[in-house]
């Protein structure tokens, strides 16, 4: 595990990340989800849903994306209220997948998987790259 | 939590030379999906035209993972044709399978007899 980051997902309300934009970071990426999500209070399926979510926005960061200029994709977490929402933004140009391809396809699925595992998915794209945002409620 | 794991070398009982049997467990993500990939294609090369993939002690599936799975039956399709079962307990495995849709291109079956045995019928 090489990730620069500190966190403290029991005392912390918010809390950033930065990781290398590579494979092997994915596991420290869903770590870093699980434990927030837990403090945070989030039922064990949507822990699970949550998780899995983060993990295809940050696999889409990794395969996709660009990182900067030190090699780091940038990952945070904010709790507010009953909202937990992570965020993970990358340098590159977001690659709109093709949402009506044939059910066999062997790519495309990511961003309809996070829609239907989290309340809300936002996608900011600027000249300076992407952030995907994620957010589940908690009943 | 189990990291992933793949093995290949075990017989399946009383059917054709074209079966193969994969066992995986673990986290299925992009990090090891180009290995499940390698696994796969392998079968096919080999001649394998009815493969069990036995997930049962998978706890966690990706998109990648899914995408390599479907990848694999249109490879099937393009060796002549094939079929792919796999067996899946982990109940949130097995929602990834029914929300992607993949549950309508390869059978999900609750247990390694189900899904060598609908193969078999599969001819």
């Amino acid at each position: 595990m090489q990730s620069s980051g500190e966190y403290d997902a029991a005392s912390l309300a918010q809390s950033e990340l930065l990781l290398p934009a590579r494979r092997a970071e994915l596991a420290v990426a869903r770590k870093y989800a699980a434990d927030f999500a837990e403090a945070f209070g989030l039922e064990p399926d949507d822990s699970y849903d949550f998780v899995l979510a983060v993990n295809e926005a940050v696999t889409n960061a990794v395969r996709h994306g660009a990182s900067d200029d030190r090699g780091m994709i940038h990952l945070s977490i904010v709790a507010d209220a009953d909202r937990l929402t992570f965020a993970v933004r990358d340098n590159g140009t977001f690659a709109m997948p093709v949402m009506d391809g044939p059910v066999n396809s062997d790519h495309g699925r990511g961003l309809a998987l996070m829609a239907s595992l989290v309340d809300e998915v936002q996608l900011e794209i600027d000249p300076g790259g992407t952030t995907v945002r994620l957010s589940k409620v908690r009943p | 939590m189990r990291s992933f794991y793949i093995s290949d070398n075990h017989e399946v009982d009383d059917v054709d030379g074209d079966f193969a049997l994969l066992v995986m467990g673990g986290e299925l993500d992009y990090e090891v999906s180009p290995q499940i990939r390698a696994r796969l294609v392998g079968a096919i090369k080999d001649g394998r035209r009815r493969l069990v993939l036995d997930l049962t002690e998978v706890t966690f599936i990706d998109s990648t993972a899914i995408g390599v799975l479907a990848g694999t039956v249109v490879k099937l399709d393009e060796a002549g044709g094939g079929s792919l079962a796999v067996v899946c307990a982990h109940e949130k495995v097995v929602q990834i399978f029914e929300i992607t849709g993949l549950d309508s291109v390869i059978s999900v079956h609750s247990s390694r007899d189900d899904a060598v045995s609908a193969l078999s019928l599969a001819g």
